[in-house]
């Protein structure tokens, strides 16, 4: 078990299930968070001096040999890029979260860098290359998987703290917080739950001074934002019998939440279906796991837990298979 | 500001909180919730609403046991009886 920065818990978070060679709309949220979450890690080590709200980076930050390569990516684009070098914690998370392209880029190839080292994060085909279309048209697209018991450590421990009665360390409020910025909340928390920690948070906003520090900065886009929620919603718009989500009507808006299998044979049973469905997701490098078996089965690949439902396309001849949804929390 | 622990200290002090017992057994929240409220992990709270705490070696044994058990088979009401009996 490895005791990991708060940078990299996050990453782990956030960086999983996202393409690894383009940079997406979702994708580019997430690292401006990360960056937003290497300060805050400085600063929960200790890393600024304070005066009144104004925060300076100490000199010898920077000299340490314990510095990881993306807190000095960070570090110094801002250090650099402006004479003044002393803000409030709100100016360097603002700050943090704009940088360029490129920089958000070399941050990205940094810190999944260090948790390739440690074992945690390796770059898999993405589910969309599973998908019928892609699929035959050999087109290989890449992804990020975090380590699946790393990633169930992680989640499951900020679940408890929140949702449990008692103190909440400063780690799980920064990464609440950087959880809320990128749009991540849904990944971890049912809509139930989400009231509870929405409550929880207001408690921590009026007893912890990081958290009133910190809960009212705001550094998402907006558009990026309504990007994200708008594919997310749409999963929610169609619910049916059989399953849910506009992606059943408009898949092509976000394939990747819609992908589609196709199956060796026409009207197969629901255990063939199964079978084509893990071989080929194996035979991509996935890892599945049949939670439910039945008409529509349950399968965590990976990280995420998704349905597998039965559905057909039609072009010149009709293909039978499944789409794969993935599965809110309720 | 309290910091989270770590894993050195976890494994080097006598009570452990819930979040804690998540990180070393692998286990899911929601499940180890489950075993708290049915009795089957004894825990101390010094007042309501303050954290529950648990006994780390003992309690870890204990969930050790259960997914044990699962595994072979039992029910809930199968592993209270046997949880019951052990003690």
């Amino acid at each position: 078990m490895t005791d990991l920065q708060l940078a990299q818990s996050f990453s782990m978070m956030a960086l999983n299930a996202q393409r690894s060679l383009e940079m997406t709309t979702a994708k580019k949220m997430a690292l401006r968070c990360i960056a937003a979450a290497v300060i805050l890690e400085v600063y929960l080590d200790k890393g600024f001096t304070q005066s009144k709200n104004q925060l300076a980076l100490k000199k010898d930050v920077l000299e340490q040999s314990h510095t990881m390569l993306y807190q000095e990516i960070i570090l110094k684009s801002l250090a650099r890029r402006n004479a003044k070098k002393s803000w409030d914690l709100k100016d360097w998370l603002k700050r943090a979260s704009k940088l360029s392209g490129s920089k958000l880029k070399s941050l990205e190839r940094a810190v999944s860098d260090s948790l390739k080292e440690l074992g945690l994060l390796e770059e898999i085909p993405h589910l969309l290359g599973c998908d019928l279309y892609f699929h035959s048209a050999g087109v290989s697209i890449k992804g990020y998987r975090s380590d699946i018991q790393e990633y169930s450590r992680i989640s499951e421990g900020i679940r408890a703290e929140i949702l449990e009665d008692g103190p909440v360390t400063d780690e799980t409020i920064c990464m609440l917080w950087l959880l809320r910025e990128s749009g991540c909340m849904h990944d971890l928390f049912s809509r139930n739950e989400l009231d509870i920690v929405s409550a929880r948070m207001y408690k921590l906003y009026q007893g912890s001074p990081l958290a009133k520090a910190l809960y009212p900065i705001r550094i998402h886009r907006g558009i990026e934002l309504a990007t994200k929620q708008f594919l997310r919603m749409k999963k929610e718009v169609v619910r049916t019998q059989v399953g849910s989500g506009l992606n059943f009507l408009f898949p092509i808006l976000e394939r990747s939440q819609a992908v589609f299998i196709d199956m060796e044979a026409m009207f197969s049973n629901p255990a063939a279906r199964l079978h084509d469905v893990k071989q080929r997701l194996e035979s991509k490098g996935h890892t599945v796991t049949v939670l439910k078996e039945g008409q529509i089965p349950t399968i965590k690949i990976d990280n995420i837990v998704y349905e597998a439902i039965p559905h057909a396309i039609y072009g010149r001849v009709p293909i039978h298979g499944v789409r794969l949804i993935p599965k809110p929390l309720f | 500001m309290s910091r989270q622990r770590s894993m050195e200290a976890i494994l080097a002090s006598e009570f452990v909180t819930i979040g804690e017992l998540v990180r070393l057994t692998d286990s899911r929240y929601s499940t180890l919730k489950f075993y708290t409220e049915e009795g089957m992990l004894p825990f101390t709270q010094a007042e309501e609403n303050l954290t529950r705490r648990y006994k780390r070696e003992e309690t870890i044994a204990r969930i050790h046991f259960i997914k044990e058990l699962r595994a072979s088979g039992l029910s809930i009401p199968q592993i209270k009886e046997a949880l019951n009996k052990g003690q």
